[in-house]
């Protein structure tokens, strides 16, 4: 009993540590990243001491530290909640990070400011763990804001691109409006219960938690990146790739999912918000699915993968099932991190190129990160045993055999498909073929930071879904019978997009290109959706008030309506009516002599 | 009558022929037409404070302020002209309009 807790705070405070010594000016050390990488590695290696002592007892831990104040009735304290979710999620997130860290030392090698990048990047870790172990909402939107700020840092971390401020004031500004939804949250929840712990929460029953429960569903649509708040995270492919690998597919982005499958038992009983909650991740998933069929850039098309992950996260609960979307967010970390480092390695290899219609048949030149790449899109599409099946394939399972929305369902299978078969595009384009890029690169996978990393996260990919998936306590028993058909259902859904992805590429690619068409203008360009939001609304704005401020108020009132139309009037009208010939003088005669005869004549009379 | 008013009024009618007769220059009628003003002003003044008409105390000072409208007026008359022919002779006011 005593090491869950000491181990967990050790963990913690490793994590810190790095960051402190600030002060003594470890941080301008030349192997500054290698310390922050093995303090990552063994505050890994600790954290699987809770997990496994949780795994075997069950038993949940709250630690209630410091009390920090108390606001009238409100009593707020630095509180860690260990369950099921925060004590299985911490040694996943912390061995991605590890093999992330490593990979980046390779990737960054070149860059001067990489100590920076390392804090920025255990900055990051910090708050995510901060997010994931907290027992109060004050502590979790801690955490949230922290995640938000880390992630605004990271994208624009080549400042001097003007896209990558671009795509970090986006990431921000679509992270903010979520949090309005968890503002709102927060402050109903301190209305209505009088208290932000999950406990006192969970405990007291209310009449209709429609509002807590949509403004949390608008915060995990903020930074889970749902339909509506979605165009940040394909621009935010803007930061280095060390950055797409933590951040943007395994850690941040399931923030938002988490926080949703935090709140369960409140969801449970509402079937309003879980109806919102499906058909908002069901349309994710597919809009994000068939965006990411035309896209050119390979670390956009598993941006796009993230997403539409993610929207099947939120489908799972939709459907009640939270356990499972935990289950896939775990899973979908390891072959995430593992696509984007593949992608990173190929990027660096080929000197920074990251269009796939320039590369090509890599296959030969990089065997480890054809392998792994490989795998990792299996992986991805639920290949029967390997990681992502123990997830997707029950999400499927349970979605088919469930008392659901037929529509969302039907969006699930279809982008489930079109997963297949964007995963499918990347292989063919980036591995097999004849090589469309410079001869004149360097290939060389040869470094030791590189293939260690890549195979530990390899390794991840094929055995954690197993190794996870029997190891923790069964929490909603799955559905065992169901027709031969609904069982095949994934598998036979994901070989069609398999197959008619790679008979449409091969068959393609001697043809002539033609004009684009509809569906594709619709896809390549994200939906219209950054066009319009972007662009017009502020043209709009802009134009008009530019003609209300010149044309309205300067040309028109000040100028025209009386000056000018006054005297435009009054010539006009002046021309048509005079018919003088302008001899002043005689008429000013002619006045003169009436005057003088008109004296004469009145007063002179007899 | 006494003789003041019979002065004023003399003043006034030789300004008000100076105004109906002159030679080339615009600006000479302007000119007369603020001795007419003035020679009322003083007559005004100077009936008002004799007959004590206490009450009419405010007449030459809004007599003043019409005078300067009109004189604006004038002057505004004057310089159309003369932004058009560059001069304010007269005989530019012929059938030549513009």
């Amino acid at each position: 009993m005593n090491l869950f807790t000491s181990s967990i705070i050790m963990t913690l405070l490793m994590l810190t540590m790095p960051i402190i010594l600030t002060s003594a000016s470890t941080h301008k050390n030349k192997s500054y990243p290698q310390y922050v990488k093995t303090t990552v590695s063994y505050a890994f290696m600790i954290s699987t001491i809770p997990m496994v002592m949780f795994l075997y007892s069950g038993q949940e831990v709250i630690i209630s530290n410091w009390h920090w104040m108390t606001i009238q009735t409100l009593k707020l304290t630095l509180s860690f909640k260990l369950d099921y979710f925060s004590v299985i999620f911490m040694p996943v997130a912390l061995f991605v990070t590890w093999s992330i860290m490593e990979f980046s030392i390779w990737y960054m090698h070149t860059d001067l400011n990489i100590n920076h990048f390392f804090k920025y990047l255990l900055m990051f870790l910090i708050t995510m763990m901060i997010l994931v172990t907290a027992n109060n909402l004050l502590q979790l939107f801690i955490g949230w804001e922290g995640v938000g700020i880390m992630s605004f840092l990271l994208i624009g971390w080549w400042y001097g691109r003007a896209d990558a401020n671009t795509a970090a004031l986006q990431a921000v500004l679509y992270n903010r409006i979520g949090d309005v939804g968890f503002i709102m949250a927060m402050a109903w929840f301190l209305l209505n219960t009088n208290a932000w712990d999950f406990q006192q929460i969970f405990a007291i029953e209310h009449e209709n938690l429609n509002i807590p429960l949509a403004g949390l569903l608008l915060a995990a649509t903020g930074k889970s990146a749902q339909f509506g708040l979605h165009p940040w995270l394909p621009s935010a492919m803007e930061g280095p790739t060390p950055v797409s690998a933590l951040l943007h597919s395994s850690t941040m982005v399931v923030a938002g999912v988490f926080l949703l499958i935090r709140f369960y038992p409140l969801m449970e009983h509402n079937k309003t918000i879980q109806t919102a909650t499906l058909c908002l991740g069901a349309m994710t998933t597919l809009f994000t699915a068939a965006c990411a069929l035309t896209q050119n850039d390979i670390k956009k098309i598993i941006a796009f993968s993230t997403s539409s992950q993610l929207g099947l996260m939120i489908v799972t609960i939709g459907i009640n099932q939270p356990h499972l979307a935990f289950l896939h967010i775990c899973t979908h970390a390891f072959f995430k991190a593992m696509l984007f480092m593949c992608s990173g390695s190929i990027i660096h290899s080929l000197n920074d190129e990251q269009d796939i219609r320039k590369m090509g048949g890599l296959f030969k030149a990089l065997p480890l990160t054809t392998t792994a790449l490989i795998i990792g899109v299996l992986a991805l599409t639920g290949m029967p045993f390997l990681t992502g099946f123990y997830s997707k394939d029950l999400i499927i399972e349970t979605a088919n055999t469930s008392y659901t929305n037929a529509w969302a369902l039907l969006t699930t299978l279809v982008a489930t498909s079109m997963t297949a078969a964007y995963s499918t595009r990347i292989v063919f384009f980036v591995l097999l073929g004849q090589p469309r890029f410079n001869p004149v690169i360097i290939i060389n996978e040869n470094n030791p930071l590189l293939i260690n990393s890549i195979k530990r996260l390899l390794l991840g990919s094929i055995f954690a879904g197993y190794l996870i998936f029997h190891n923790i306590t069964p929490t909603t028993i799955p559905q065992m019978t169901m027709p031969y058909y609904l069982k095949m259902m994934a598998l036979a859904v994901t070989m069609l997009g398999f197959i008619l992805a790679l008979e449409l590429n091969s068959t393609t690619q001697t043809l002539k290109l033609d004009y684009p068409q509809n569906p594709f203008k619709f896809s390549i360009q994200l939906g219209y959706f950054p066009i319009i939001i972007h662009r017009l609304l502020p043209m709009m704005s802009l134009s008009m008030s530019q003609k209300m401020a010149s044309m309205l108020l300067d040309m028109t009132w000040l100028e025209n309506v009386l000056p000018k139309s006054i005297s435009y009037f009054q010539m006009k009208s002046s021309i048509t009516v005079s018919n003088q010939k302008g001899l002043i003088k005689l008429y000013f005669l002619s006045f003169m002599i009436t005057l003088i005869l008109s004296f004469f004549v009145l007063n002179f009379h007899e | 009558m006494p003789v003041v008013y019979v002065n004023i009024f003399l003043a006034f009618i030789v300004s008000l022929v100076g105004l109906l007769i002159y030679r080339s220059h615009l600006m000479s009628s302007l000119l007369c037409l603020e001795g007419m003003m003035l020679s009322l002003f003083v007559m005004l003044t100077v009936t008002v404070l004799n007959n004590h008409f206490t009450l009419a105390n405010m007449a030459p000072i809004i007599l003043l302020v019409f005078a300067a409208c009109e004189a604006a007026l004038g002057l505004s008359l004057l310089v159309m002209v003369s932004n058009t022919y560059g001069t304010d002779y007269v005989q530019n006011l012929n059938l030549l309009q513009c």
